[in-house]
């Protein structure tokens, strides 16, 4: 949580957003999350590792949350036979601070308790401010 | 069997590291109970831990041969069983994946599991050592879902199913299959084989089988 939260604007000059916000969610989460499924044993009933996984940023411009923080939404599909599964995984980034978190049920929670951290559902993330009246 | 419950065994132990959440939880979260959910998990872990191997052994002809020994372990198992085992699982079966489909399979799996420990140790208090037998046939198929189960699993995955499909599959056909393979080895299913008319070639395939099983059993 700390190593995702520590790490300053991801989204340099010379990246656009979406691009920026990929790399991101490769290198922070699906990378980590792919050397941790090669550790664990397969002899679960937990869902086996699918054979492949693919970043889309659902958003080319940031969105602001309550807290008047930038975020921009991604999804991860999965593909375990021939068929992709889309959204496998939903979450947003921070492009300031390079934040993750992911959607579990119906709340969010930093995007390393995919990663076996525990992380308590962070309300008020990844969602649009309330227009004011 | 016994090297399946050996890695079952094995897996289990990050159940127990409280630093870190095991996959099978995380995709479980966000749950409705977690606390109870969780205990229930652990205790689960370590009941099945006892109770598979115990199964085994308990099959075994040299424990059968050991009636005093035969027994006592018998009565350990059929308590861990019915009281931390099948209890637990029920409160698990609720939140598990697929639904409620996959609720019901683990419900007629853990009933089937306390309906024939209850019945095999009645048995076995009669004396009705067929019975008994016929019984603990059951409870013993029942257990070995958990490993052919996860058996399949693995096999599907690498046919490239679903992984939602292939929990459903890999449920309910050891269920199924292992109710239907412990009355073949108690000896009913000939009769039912025989009423129903299958091809009787079918059948002496599968007796080939299990007859050294059964011999093991006895």
């Amino acid at each position: 949580m700390l190593g995702l939260l520590l790490v300053p604007s991801f989204a340099s000059a010379a990246d656009s957003l979406p691009a920026a916000v990929q790399r991101r969610v490769e290198d922070a989460l699906l990378k980590p999350l792919v050397a941790k499924e090669k550790e664990r044993s397969r002899f679960s009933r937990a869902r086996l590792p699918p054979r492949e996984r693919r970043v889309r940023v659902t958003q080319t411009t940031t969105t602001r949350d309550a807290s008047d923080r930038e975020y921009v939404a991604f999804a991860v599909d999965v593909r375990f036979g021939d068929q992709w599964e889309d959204n496998d995984i939903v979450g947003c980034a921070y492009p300031q601070t390079g934040a993750l978190f992911v959607k579990l049920g119906d709340e969010y929670r930093p995007a390393d308790v995919l990663l076996g951290k525990s992380g308590d559902p962070a309300p008020g993330v990844c969602a649009p401010a309330k227009p004011r009246s | 069997m016994a090297l399946g419950a050996a890695f079952i065994t094995a897996s289990s132990f990050v159940y127990f590291n409280h630093d870190e959440l095991p996959p099978f939880v995380i995709e479980k979260l966000p749950l409705r109970f977690e606390a109870l959910w969780l205990v229930s998990l652990r205790v689960h872990v370590v009941a099945a831990i006892v109770a598979f191997p115990a199964c085994i052994l308990l099959m075994t002809r040299a424990l059968q041969r050991r009636a005093r020994l035969h027994r006592w372990i018998g009565r350990i198992t059929g308590a861990v069983v019915l009281f931390a085992l099948v209890p637990s699982g029920v409160v698990l079966s609720f939140e598990a994946k697929g639904g409620p489909f996959v609720s019901a399979g683990f419900l007629l799996s853990g009933a089937l599991v306390a309906w024939f420990m209850v019945k095999g140790v009645l048995a076995a208090r009669r004396r009705e050592l067929g019975a008994h037998r016929r019984a603990m046939l059951h409870v013993f198929a029942q257990m070995s879902v958990a490993v052919t189960s996860r058996a399949l699993l693995f096999g599907l995955d690498a046919a490239g199913m679903s992984p939602d499909v292939a929990y459903v599959v890999a449920l309910w056909c050891p269920v199924l299959g292992s109710a239907a393979m412990a009355e073949l080895l108690a000896g009913s299913f000939k009769r039912m084989v025989q009423i129903h008319g299958l091809k009787m070639a079918t059948f002496l395939r599968a007796r080939s089988v299990a007859r050294p099983i059964v011999r093991v059993g006895r």
